[in-house]
């Protein structure tokens, strides 16, 4: 806070030209030197405050309170205390759905890791026309998820998916239930995913592995180190940082797995591919069983800060390291 | 380039130990043999290389491309068996329908109003605070920064009750309620324009800002405002237009939010109503790769324009933080 409360330059400059001044003046001075800043500093943060403040900072306290209480979407709201997190806890359907969650996030950032290091890895050695594959790999990000998942229908639907359509023609069987059965739904969603994510992995770790020094490979090479060893030995240790750092950004974002569940199979079947969020939502604003909402939400919200403050000591660690 | 053309000079294990030749042509002999066959594993090795990766192209845009197909064809034509590939008859149907019977001309509008006002609140409000945060002193700075910054990652979903009643609650106050309230636009941007990545973004680059720049310009007598906006924006338009084109593409693709901030159809957006468009029990899918085609096409022309700059902001997201 010192260096937040002493005097700017500019007031030491003012001073010494000044004849000097007594302490009570020098007090005033100070108080409205003081208030100046304060001043000007709230007329530029406040346009950004008061919109943060109002439908973000206030929305997260009202969270905290309403996890303690039913209702109030429709109905009225009733307090009940910890009802709603001693529910939640032994909820099957919550359960269910952190398990699916868990699952999905797993498999999804494992497999959308390795073959996004993998193409990364080809695209940094075979340069030739690297920028049309960055380009088109990109491509899925661009469509919302929304519409990713609708193209998906085309390729998964059980009569006229084109996936079933190879499959009955070429090899003669009789179609693949990719929607409507555990767990392929569930794996469906990881590979809509792992589709959409591909492109801005691929172009992450690139960019990670192109800080890796040409010299270094190249002396490694002289040495004698084969490939294997010079990925285990250089490629992987300066991938670990990055590594670790993308790996919180990515389990942030992929808990909050909504969309592509929402359009395609709706958690279904049989709460197959039944999510946080989409629990959530649905005890929101279809069940108007609003107490479990709010307090799955709230434990949403602590999973994330826990992996937020999580991701920028890695990232500390990070620019420490550079330093 | 140079990597692709010239080999890897020969691996030490590949060249037999030198006590086996005695001969010193038959040494060079071997080492060129060994040289031709590293030659060709490489060539090979590099076939296989651009093979995987034009099939990773061929899953990643493929989808989209058979959009076309049931676009521009009968619904009921999916369900026939051979399976129609490219459309004996060619309709417009699809189409047709589209633009008259839903309201798809009106989604889109909306789109471009709520992502378009979002990116617009989001640069002003953003770059104002980034600036205070960089250059201004005032006490609380530091602890006002972390407490914004700690909201970086809330997710729309764990505070969906609460945005919604607080929007609902203000619809419900005199004159204020007539702007911001469920199924208003204002209602809708708002709480889209509250992530503090921006200002967090804003804040580091106006940083790397020189000092003597302000100090020039505050003895030519120009305030704070006057710096900023004739000063400190001018230099930051690369970030400005970054962090727009981020902000932008997020919005317009968001789903979770407008879904229950716009229920009214004079006020759904395109990933709203094309969702709409699937129907519980009964779809036509026709309809819905017409909807969905039409959609990403001028998305992706613009992407092709600008790809660098899309980049480099869906990597501001992850890196520059």
């Amino acid at each position: 806070m010192t260096a937040v409360d002493a005097p700017a330059p500019e007031m030491a400059a003012d001073d010494w030209t000044m004849p000097s001044l007594g302490a009570a003046e020098y007090r005033r001075r100070a108080r409205h030197y003081r208030f100046r800043t304060v001043r000007r500093a709230a007329g530029f943060l406040s346009p950004y405050l008061i919109v943060w403040g109002v439908f973000l900072a206030i929305p997260v306290g009202w969270g905290i309170f309403l996890s303690f209480n039913q209702g109030g979407i429709v109905d009225d709201r009733k307090f009940v205390g910890f009802e709603n997190w001693t529910r939640a806890w032994g909820d099957s359907e919550l359960r269910t759905a952190v398990k699916n969650t868990s699952i999905y996030v797993v498999i999804a950032i494992g497999v959308v890791f390795a073959l996004a290091i993998f193409l990364a890895s080809l695209l940094n050695r075979y340069k030739r026309g690297s920028n049309f594959y960055k380009v088109a790999l990109y491509f899925p990000l661009l469509a919302p998820p929304i519409l990713g998942a609708m193209m998906w229908f085309f390729m998964t639907h059980f009569d006229f998916g084109v996936l079933n359509l190879i499959e009955r023609g070429i090899f003669g069987g009789d179609g693949i239930n990719f929607l409507g059965d555990n767990p392929n739904a569930l794996l469906t969603i990881v590979a809509v995913e792992v589709w959409r994510g591909l492109g801005f992995w691929v172009l992450f770790y690139l960019a990670g592995l192109q800080s890796v020094p040409e010299e270094l490979q190249a002396a490694a090479r002289i040495d004698g180190a084969g490939k294997w060893r010079r990925f285990r030995r250089i490629t992987v240790p300066t991938l670990r940082p990055l590594l670790l750092f993308a790996l919180v950004i990515a389990v942030i974002f992929n808990f909050q797995l909504f969309d592509s569940v929402q359009v395609l199979t709706d958690g279904g079947p049989r709460l197959g591919t039944a999510t946080v969020v989409w629990f959530i939502h649905k005890r929101l604003f279809k069940f108007q069983d609003t107490g479990l909402a709010y307090a799955s939400s709230i434990g949403l919200l602590v999973v994330v800060l826990i992996l937020t403050a999580l991701s920028f000591w890695l990232l500390g660690k990070r620019r420490q390291r550079e330093a | 380039m140079a990597g692709d053309v010239t080999p890897d000079p020969p691996a030490l294990e590949e060249v037999p130990a030198t006590d086996e030749i005695s001969d010193a042509d038959a040494m060079a002999e071997r080492l060129a043999e060994a040289g031709r066959a590293k030659r060709a594993s490489d060539r090979t090795r590099k076939i296989l290389a651009y093979v995987v990766l034009s099939l990773f192209v061929v899953i990643a845009i493929g989808p989209a491309f058979y959009l076309i197909s049931p676009a521009f064809r009968d619904s009921v034509s999916l369900f026939t068996y051979p399976p129609e590939w490219i459309p004996s008859e060619p309709t417009l149907e699809n189409y047709r329908f589209l633009f008259s019977s839903t309201s798809y001309v009106r989604w889109a509008i909306n789109t471009l109003i709520f992502a378009g006002s979002t990116t617009l609140l989001t640069l002003v409000t953003n770059s104002m605070a980034g600036y205070a945060f960089a250059r201004l002193r005032f006490p609380g700075r530091n602890v006002l920064f972390f407490v914004v910054l700690a909201t970086l990652m809330v997710p729309v979903a764990a505070v969906l009750a609460p945005t919604y009643l607080t929007v609902n609650t203000i619809g419900d106050w005199p004159i204020i309620g007539n702007w911001i309230d469920i199924d208003t636009y204002l209602g809708l941007i708002l709480p889209s324009a509250v992530s503090p990545l921006g200002v967090f973004m804003m804040r580091q680059f106006i940083e790397t800002l020189p000092d003597g720049l302000y100090e020039a310009a505050r003895l030519d007598g120009a305030g704070e405002w006057r710096i900023f906006t004739r000063i400190v924006l001018p230099l930051i338009k690369p970030a400005l237009v970054v962090l727009g084109i981020f902000v932008f593409m997020l919005t317009w693709a968001s789903y979770l939010w407008p879904l229950v901030a716009a229920t009214d159809n004079e006020f759904r957006v395109l990933t709203v109503g094309i969702a709409s468009l699937k129907g519980q029990f009964v779809t036509d899918w026709g309809i819905l790769a017409a909807a969905s085609l039409l959609t990403i096409v001028p998305v992706t022309i613009v992407f092709l324009f600008f790809q660098k700059w899309f980049v480099q902001a869906s990597m501001a997201g992850a890196l520059k933080q």
